[in-house]
């Protein structure tokens, strides 16, 4: 099932003329942007509004609910503003949950994972946008064919063999299984295939760099902004990862999904709390998107497949 | 083997050092190159494999055991409690899934859910792209808060959205009652939770797909535009007859990956409800989730397996159709490109 | 020494991927500290349990680490029953990954007394007095050749919770030994008080959901879904046919709230006196308490259920895997040794599995002052003597969670009895089926 086909850009995009400096192709096009670009009206403007009132409004309301007790929360109508309990709340889910720990596992397991997996997805990529190989199709059909497989069940026999090793509850348990993902490979042949020219890896060979010198010199400039979005992507992913992590994890080595799991302590569970956790989960990925947001969209606008 | 016929396509190997044609006799200059040209054939006959080796290394420690242990497990009976401990069924599983109404009723709710998930979510999302493309202030705090709820986990997301459902308490009956609609109970009945578990979806998944979308845009050339404005196209005709024609690889793109989304879908269901039965009457559970319950709350490995396999080839059955309705509109619309 | 039968093939596949694994691997440990390392000669146990279990905020921990200053106790705690028992049952045929002690649930009692024991010790093999227990504790946890793998912490003796202001304003009694006297030994009174109380103009149900009931009643019987030879017979048993028909009649007769049980809804519900009585095991005292919260207080009082039975309740059981089984064995005797019992009712309220705990002053003379100095100690020890000795079977679980949807489905969607019982048994033939 040839995947690749409905989505192999050069059917569509005319091949970018190569940069005459070598440096990313890109711009040569980006020139002539601003010309007849639309501008927005009110109207566009109240629909985007509207919509990224829908986008943070449940995140505003999780932080609301973390500032309340048990009992208020259960009353009705439920509560609109910020409640006094927050730093309450959030002192309880930090202590309860193992939070310190949790946080540093996870920025360990979800770096190591995107550094990784960028890298090894660029290689990838690469070889299977610009370079020939035997059996070269069949294998990318491969690649594609593993995106499909139902992640779930690989739990029980994974486990079986983490725990032969003796990696339960280490950390290797859940960054080892995660180390390359098809969909990267996928996302990097996929602009690779069309924004890296040809013409600029065979200048290169002629002037005689050897395949790790073209990675290097050519291939990772032009990659770098679809790099930096696969990067983003990974480290989300493997930030919010549960499923596995519950089970070869425990709290005494947790990270922060797993450590979560541990909230509902105490003799009643308490929905603040719990909300507090929640909180605290997303909040480190939410300080990184409002400090590195323009670098991260600007990443993606750059990066993104055209094809 | 190698013959460089660099000059019929792009293909690079064996493109670079070795065909300098016009070169007189041995000179040392020359044989050092001949050296090289030979480490170089060496090297670009390797280095593919050396760079997708990792990938495989790893997939198949860590992606191809658990496959093929899930494929023999399928073909027999086993607890989850004692997963070494296989008893020979042959197709027994798979046969069964066949008579199984609640696999076919999973198959439905997938395939309802991930319709009703997706085609809002992508529609919504070339409309917001394409809103987001135009001249606009604070463009980039549209676009970083389109992409928050991406950072959310499904656990955190699905936890607040099942508040907000609540039949008595939940804020969006509360807002509908605001507006004389009576109490809608979003946990029970197939249209309701399917929908309210659709939003949860489409609330994660369209800032990401918007900003794709919007990036494909901004590098449709801007000469298209141009000539399509001369000719007195109008706005609404230039999305439709010059961006969405130069997006449709994208879209395919979108669609290829969402579809893979939707199949496997599980976490919102299960937490939406908090139980592997997706609702009363099973009326929300997707087949990631009755292979969940199957294997972790009935401890059927076996029968578990089985269906996981199921997903697996309805996947690989929906990319072949993909790729024969892309092949089929790809001729349609003539073979331009290599 | 694992007892697993291994097939070869299995086997040798998981050593070939570790090592596998091994080579790709070489280098890269995130590695972290050995969760049973000791400082010094101190010995770290574990102890593995799941939703609001309360052995530490009862303070039990530190008081052993006082007593013993040679043990360091960690726990890890699970939020949900059904994230926790899967991950232990995925973890047991390995050995790894496991605590030294694992709390069981009352509900996977009987699988892991009787297929599952080759992963836990016996606690006969260690110096522990097994004699205080109820008996039918320590019975669910003794297999058929007498080893015993769970020491039990609490039980669950049910009453009935009940609002006083919602009884008073509907003309119904508020003293609880008179609500008490409404449906004594009748659950049929109880449903009809229930109608009666919904035609009064006192805008609240009478009972939560109607799986509630049938909860409360199911266990007030011996022989549920399993006879004493291990066969399933729900389909015939008393037990079910009368709680079923009492729950539908609650459904029918539009008398719930059809609130499923422990959701956030649940809980607003709670708070805000939606419903007017709620089975309650002695762990729902403190949830009610809490969720109420304030404003709740004074209205709530606590009278027998028409039949006593149980509600939860759960077991300590160490695991083969430990590398410190006899200190492990040593802190779950006394962590379930009567005196300790008797605390951890009177912080926690947990009613104690022990029979000579239940004796014990602060919990035979103990009164709430939440649910109006109601004197609970004696209630519920009362109603702990009713408790029948329930025939378990290792499917109880899925058994009773399928009923209860098929309940729900019919008090939230109308399905008459017939549907929604064809619906259950379905669900549940499925669910056994191999």
């Amino acid at each position: 099932m040839t995947l690749s086909a409905p989505v192999t850009p050069e059917t569509t995009t005319p091949v970018l003329p190569p940069g005459d400096d070598g440096g990313p192709p890109r711009r040569v096009k980006r020139g002539g942007k601003a010309g007849k670009q639309l501008r927005a009206g009110w109207l566009t403007y109240t629909i985007l509004a509207i919509f990224t009132f829908g986008s943070l409004f449940p995140l505003v309301w999780t932080a609301i609910a973390a500032s309340h007790s048990n009992a208020r929360l259960a009353q009705s109508p439920p509560p609109f503003s910020f409640g006094d309990r927050l730093w309450h709340n959030l002192d309880q889910a930090w202590n309860t949950a193992n939070m310190g720990k949790a946080l540093f596992n996870t920025v360990f397991v979800a770096g190591t994972i995107t550094v990784s997996t960028v890298l090894f997805a660029t290689l990838a990529g690469f070889a299977f946008a610009k370079l020939r190989f035997r059996a070269k199709n069949l294998l990318l059909l491969l690649v594609i064919g593993t995106m499909m497989v139902p992640p779930q069940l690989s739990v029980v026999p994974l486990f079986m063999a983490i725990a032969e090793l003796g990696w339960t509850n280490h950390l290797q348990a859940v960054i080892l299984p995660m180390m390359v993902s098809a969909f990267g490979v996928f996302f990097m042949r996929q602009y690779l295939v069309q924004a890296l020219p040809t013409e600029l890896i065979e200048a290169a060979r002629m002037d005689g760099a050897n395949s790790l010198r073209v990675v290097w010199h050519v291939v990772l400039p032009v990659a770098r902004p679809a790099m930096a979005v696969l990067a983003m992507l990974t480290f989300v992913m493997a930030w919010n990862e549960f499923f596995w992590p519950i089970i070869a994890l425990t709290q005494q080595n947790p990270t922060v999904q797993v450590a979560l799991t541990g909230l509902g302590r105490g003799y009643v569970p308490d929905q603040g709390v719990i909300m507090a956790g929640a909180l605290l989960g997303t909040l480190p990925l939410l300080i990184a998107f409002a400090i590195f947001g323009k670098q991260i969209v600007g990443g993606i606008m750059q990066g993104a497949l055209k094809g | 083997m190698t013959t460089h016929d660099s000059s019929a396509a792009p293909p690079v190997e064996g493109g670079a050092a070795p065909g300098r044609p016009g070169r007189a006799a041995e000179s040392p200059e020359e044989r050092r190159q001949r050296r090289r040209s030979w480490r170089f054939r060496m090297d670009t006959k390797a280095s593919p494999y050396a760079f997708i080796a990792p990938f495989f290394l790893f997939f198949g420690a860590f992606g191809l055991f658990p496959l093929l242990f899930t494929g023999w497990a399928a073909l027999h009976r086993v607890r989850l409690a004692a997963p070494n401990d296989m008893e020979w069924a042959g197709l027994d599983n798979f046969v069964r899934l066949m008579s199984d109404e609640y696999f076919w009723n999973a198959l439905g709710n997938t395939f309802t859910i991930g319709v009703l998930a997706t085609v809002p979510q992508l529609a919504i999302a070339l409309g917001l792209a394409h809103l987001l493309n135009y001249k606009m202030r604070g463009s980039n705090f549209f676009r970083v808060a389109m992409l928050t709820p991406y950072a959310t986990s499904v656990a955190a997301a699905t936890l607040v959205f099942a508040m907000l459902y609540g039949r008595d308490y939940g804020m969006i009956n509360w807002a509908l009652d605001l507006v004389g609609i009576d109490a809608v109970d979003w946990k029970s009945g197939s249209l309701t939770t399917q929908f309210a578990i659709s939003t949860i979806v489409i609330w994660r998944w369209t800032g990401y797909n918007t900003l794709i979308y919007l990036a494909a845009m901004q590098a449709v050339p801007k000469d298209l535009y141009e000539s399509a404005a001369l000719d007195g196209a109008s706005p609404w005709k230039q999305f439709l007859h010059v961006t969405l024609p130069s997006l449709r690889p994208t879209i395919l793109f979108t669609v290829v990956v969402s579809t893979i989304g939707a199949t496997q879908l599980f976490g919102e269901p299960l937490l939406f409800g908090g139980s592997p039965s997706g609702g009363a009457q099973n009326e929300y559970q997707t087949l990631g989730l009755y292979m969940y319950e199957m294997g972790w709350t009935n401890f059927n490995l076996g029968r578990a397996s089985a269906i996981a396999w199921a997903m697996f080839l309805l996947l690989i059955i929906i990319g072949l159709v993909y790729w024969a309705v892309t092949k089929l509109a790809s001729r349609g619309t003539a073979g331009k490109g290599a | 020494m694992r007892t697993t039968p291994r097939t070869r093939m299995t086997r040798r596949a998981a050593v070939g991927t570790a090592a596998m694994m091994l080579a790709v691997t070489a280098c890269s440990s995130g590695g972290d500290s050995d969760s049973n390392g000791g400082d010094g000669d101190k010995i770290t146990l574990t102890v593995g349990v799941f939703g609001q279990f309360g052995l530490e905020e009862a303070g039990l921990y530190e008081e052993y680490m006082e007593l013993n200053d040679n043990i360091v106790i960690e726990q890890t705690s699970v939020q949900k029953s059904e994230d926790y028992y899967p991950a232990l049952l995925t973890r047991l045929p390995t050995g790894s990954g496991l605590m030294d002690i694992q709390a069981i649930e009352v509900a996977n009692i009987y699988e892991v007394t009787n297929e599952l024991s080759q992963y836990f010790v016996d606690f006969n093999d260690y110096d522990v007095d097994t004699g205080h227990f109820l008996d039918f504790k320590l019975a669910q946890a003794t297999n058929a050749d007498g080893k015993v793998v769970g020491l039990g912490t609490d039980i669950g003796p049910m009453g009935i919770c009940y609002r006083t202001d919602h009884f008073e304003a509907a003309g119904l009694p508020t003293d609880r030994d008179e609500v008490s006297a409404l449906w004594a030994d009748d659950w049929q009174a109880y449903i009809d008080t229930g109608k009666e109380f919904v035609e009064s103009d006192v805008d609240a149900a009478w009972v939560d959901v109607a799986g509630g009931v049938f909860n409360a009643v199911v266990n007030t019987y011996e022989e549920r879904f399993y006879d004493t030879s291990g066969e399933v017979v729900y389909q015939e048993s008393e037990a079910v046919q009368t709680a079923w028909d009492l729950a539908m009649d609650a459904a029918e007769s539009g008398i719930t709230a059809k609130q499923k049980q422990f959701e956030a809804e649940w809980d607003r519900a709670i708070a805000n006196g939606d419903f007017a009585t709620v089975s309650c095991p002695a762990w729902m005292l403190g949830y009610i308490q809490d969720k109420a919260g304030d404003a709740g207080e004074g209205l709530w009082d606590f009278a027998h259920a028409p039949s006593p039975g149980n509600w939860g309740g759960a077991f300590l059981s160490v695991t083969e895997a430990s590398e410190h089984k006899e200190e492990a064995a040593k802190l779950a005797a006394w962590l379930t040794a009567p005196e300790q019992q008797a605390r951890f009712f009177a912080e926690r309220g947990s009613f104690p599995s022990s029979a000579e705990a239940v004796q014990a002053p602060e919990v035979a003379d103990a009164t709430h002052d939440y649910f109006q100095d109601a004197p609970i100690g004696r209630l519920f020890t009362e109603a702990a003597e009713g408790i029948p000795t329930l025939v378990l079977g290792p499917r109880d679980q899925v058994i009773q969670e399928q009923i209860a949807n098929g309940l729900l489905a019919a008090d939230t969607q109308g399905l008459s009895s017939e549907e929604a019982w064809e619906s259950t048994v379905n669900s549940i033939e499925n669910a056994l089926a191999d």
